[in-house]
């Protein structure tokens, strides 16, 4: 049974994907310009928002709250230009209202987009794909068709999936995807 | 008269220094041509968003200025980016609008609300520093060097005709995925 993930584990697990992020830009030649290890650009999920709430006492993490899920994947694009670290948090809605712009920009424009996306209203003894509601139920199937890699995080034990699901984007120079499975607490 | 957005993006390329410029629609192939460099990007394949990319190179380095070249279709396509940006308070970031009230490249199909759509008034309700309309290009000319060093968030909505070429018309220049590679290259690794 999935379980849900205690947002200061997320919050940590993020800040050392950012570390790594960052060491491996230094190992580049790349010199830091900000005292901050990354960004997390959201448009608030209702799903995430312990994490979002905690985040707002963090100084390590620079939040950018945009209007859109489009905007976030624009800014996004422009924050790897400029050699910074960034994830973005979204909700299943929203990464089906911007499937064009992850088209443009993730796949097309091989910009690295590591992504969190929330699955509200995933029932706890369901699997997604078999959902009552249809905004969880097409989340997995729509990555599938846009060949963008993903996997689930079912509970505290699955919190490794992120620096991996991060390092992939990188690896392969396009968009992957963490699905929280529970609303964090 | 409307200014030619030749004319205004030809005083713009000798003036910017420096500066990340990121067209996007019908001023992309003229900037091709009259900046043919690797400090710009062109937002081609998500209409809409060059204001937001804009935005993400504008916080990644704040020693830069970031110009953005938009329409007014391309912004509405991603209004809420004036809300966005302004929240940001990025102080290095130039939002030019080329107003010309219409879709170009699509066959010139007017845009909701055509010219009377007064970005102006919604940059400065969203909270940008300062937000101006510019019709002549005298007046272009005189204020451009305070556009490029102003503090931002900043919109200037240009009064522009009809560009001579479009991205439909003017096929050609690196795909998006080449010229980001090519700013990223040149931003976080300067020789």
């Amino acid at each position: 049974m999935p379980e849900s993930i205690p947002a200061p584990l997320i919050i940590d697990t993020l800040k050392d994907t950012f570390r790594e992020a960052r060491a491996a830009l230094a190992a580049e030649g790349v010199r830091p310009r900000h005292e901050h290890l990354g960004w997390i650009l959201s448009v608030p999920d209702t799903h995430q928002k312990t994490v979002l709430a905690a985040l707002d006492k963090e100084r390590a993490l620079r939040v950018l709250t945009c209007s859109t899920e489009d905007e976030a994947n624009a800014v996004a694009a422009g924050l790897w230009m400029g050699g910074e670290p960034f994830v973005l948090m979204i909700q299943h809605a929203g990464l089906y209202a911007s499937i064009n712009t992850l088209r443009g920009v993730a796949m097309d424009g091989r910009v690295p987009i590591f992504y969190m996306i929330g699955l509200l209203s995933r029932e706890k003894d369901k699997d997604p794909r078999e959902s009552r509601h249809s905004m969880v139920r097409y989340c997995e199937p729509l990555l599938d068709v846009f060949g963008v890699p993903h996997a689930r995080l079912e509970g505290p034990d699955d919190v490794h999936l992120i620096p991996e699901y991060y390092r992939l984007a990188q690896k392969r120079r396009g968009p992957a995807a963490v699905l929280v499975g529970l609303e964090t607490m | 008269m409307a200014m030619r957005p030749e004319d205004v993006l030809r005083l713009i390329a000798a003036a910017r220094g420096d500066a990340i410029c990121i067209p996007t629609m019908t001023t992309a192939p003229a900037w091709r041509d009259l900046a043919p460099d690797d400090l710009s990007v062109a937002c081609v394949g998500f209409m809409g968003g060059a204001s937001a990319m804009g935005l993400g190179l504008a916080l990644a380095r704040p020693d830069r200025r970031v110009v953005v070249f938009d329409g007014d279709g391309s912004l509405l396509m991603q209004l809420g980016s004036l809300a966005t940006i302004a929240g940001a308070g990025a102080r290095n970031l130039t939002h030019l609008v080329f107003k010309n009230g219409v879709y170009h490249t699509s066959g010139s199909q007017e845009i909701p609300g055509g010219l009377q759509v007064d970005f102006v008034t919604m940059a400065k309700g969203a909270g940008y520093r300062a937000a101006y309309a510019v019709h002549e290009l005298d007046d272009f000319k005189k204020r451009l060097p305070s556009m490029l060093t102003d503090p931002g968030p900043l919109l200037v909505e240009l009064y522009t005709g009809l560009s001579e070429k479009t991205p439909m018309t003017a096929r050609g220049g690196q795909p998006f995925n080449q010229q980001a590679e090519t700013l990223r290259t040149k931003l976080v690794r300067p020789r």
